[in-house]
C-alpha cells in the first residue's frame, strides 16, 4: 500500500514549497505530479493567459494561493477552492482569477496538484469532466483511491481553518 | 529531486501577496456582512450605483481595483480601511514583536538604534476592519 513517502521516493509526486514569512512555518502540505511541476515551471518562465483578468500576473496569483494555503490562512470556499463534482473521493479545484488547479486531497490539509490551466480555457472548453476523469484514473494507477484520498466533500473535510 | 520551490522573486512576491491580501480582506468583509446583515452583492451594487457584475468581478479579483473602488467597497461594507507601511527589518528566527499597547512609541531603546532591537515591528499590513461606531453618511 503506497504512502506519501513512497510516492515521493518513486517520483510520482514532489513536495511544493514557497517562501514564507520570517515568523511563519508550513501549516499544510502541498504536492504536485511531475506534469504539474512542469506547468508551474512554465509559469515561472512567464506564461500568461491570452487575456488576463487579475491585476497580478498568473505566477503571482499562484504564489499567493500557495502561500495562503501553506501558511494555514483561510481560503474562501467556492471563490478559492471547491469540489469539482459532489461525489465520494472527489476531485478538487484551487482557484485564482486566471488559473485553475485540479487535484485531490490525500488527507486533510494535504493537496496534490495534477493539472493547471487557464480559467478561460477551462470554462470555454468545459474541461472539468476531462480533468476529473484523468485524476481519478491517475489515483487508481497509483493505488491510492481507497487510502490516500479524502472521501468527504465538505470544506472542513479537506481544510482546517 | 523530491521537492520543488515555486520562487517568483521578491518583487513579484510582494505585489502578488499584497493584491491577494487586499482581495482576501474584501471577500472576508463581504462574507461577514452577508452573514450578519444579509447584505448581498446586488445590494452593494445598488448602494454604489453600479452593476452586480462589476461588484462580483471586483470581489472575484477579475478586475483591477483602484484605490477609489477599494474605498467605495469599504464604505458600502461599512468598514474602515487601515493602511500603513512599516520598515521591513524582521529576520528569520526573530522573536515575535510585543503587541501590548504600552510598548509602541514608548519603548526606551538601550545600547543602539531601534533596528538593532530584538523587538521589531511587524511587516506592512492592510486590513479592512469593522467600523461599528463611525458613520460615513
Amino acid at each position: 500500500m503506497p504512502s506519501i513517502a513512497t510516492l515521493v521516493e518513486s517520483g510520482a509526486i514532489l513536495k511544493i514549497e514557497v517562501e514564507l514569512g520570517p515568523r511563519e512555518q508550513p501549516m499544510r502540505l502541498l504536492y504536485g505530479t511531475p506534469q504539474f511541476i512542469q506547468w508551474l515551471e512554465g509559469l515561472l518562465e512567464g506564461a500568461e493567459p491570452e487575456v488576463r483578468l487579475g491585476e497580478a500576473t498568473a505566477a503571482e496569483q499562484v504564489d499567493d494561493l500557495f502561500y495562503t494555503y501553506l501558511s494555514g490562512k483561510p481560503l474562501s470556499h467556492v471563490r478559492q477552492f471547491r469540489v469539482v463534482r459532489a461525489e465520494k473521493n472527489a476531485v478538487w479545484e484551487l482557484k485564482t482569477p486566471d488559473v485553475r488547479i485540479f487535484g485531490w486531497f490525500m488527507a486533510r490539509d494535504c493537496f496534490v496538484g495534477v493539472f493547471g490551466d487557464w480559467t478561460d480555457r477551462v470554462k470555454d472548453h468545459d474541461l472539468y469532466r476531462g480533468y476529473r476523469i484523468a485524476i481519478r484514473r491517475l489515483r487508481r494507477e497509483l493505488g491510492v483511491e481507497g487510502t490516500l484520498c479524502v472521501a468527504g466533500i465538505e470544506p472542513s473535510d479537506v481544510l482546517s481553518f | 529531486m523530491t521537492s520543488f520551490r515555486f520562487d517568483i522573486g521578491g518583487r513579484a512576491r510582494k505585489a502578488g501577496r499584497f493584491i491577494g491580501r487586499v482581495r482576501s480582506e474584501l471577500l472576508k468583509a463581504a462574507a461577514e456582512e452577508k452573514d450578519a446583515n444579509g447584505v448581498t452583492a446586488g445590494e452593494l451594487a445598488k448602494k454604489l450605483k453600479t452593476r452586480n457584475s462589476a461588484i462580483n468581478k471586483q470581489l472575484e479579483g477579475e478586475s483591477n481595483l483602484s484605490l477609489r473602488a477599494l474605498a467605495d467597497l469599504a464604505w458600502a461594507l461599512n468598514r474602515e480601511i487601515s493602511f500603513e507601511l512599516r520598515p521591513l527589518n524582521g529576520a528569520a528566527g526573530q522573536n515575535i514583536p510585543a503587541e501590548t499597547s504600552t510598548v509602541r512609541g514608548q519603548m526606551k531603546v538601550i545600547g543602539g538604534p531601534a533596528e538593532d532591537s530584538s523587538t521589531l515591528p511587524s511587516p506592512p499590513q492592510t486590513h479592512v476592519v469593522t467600523s461599528k461606531t463611525v458613520k460615513f453618511d
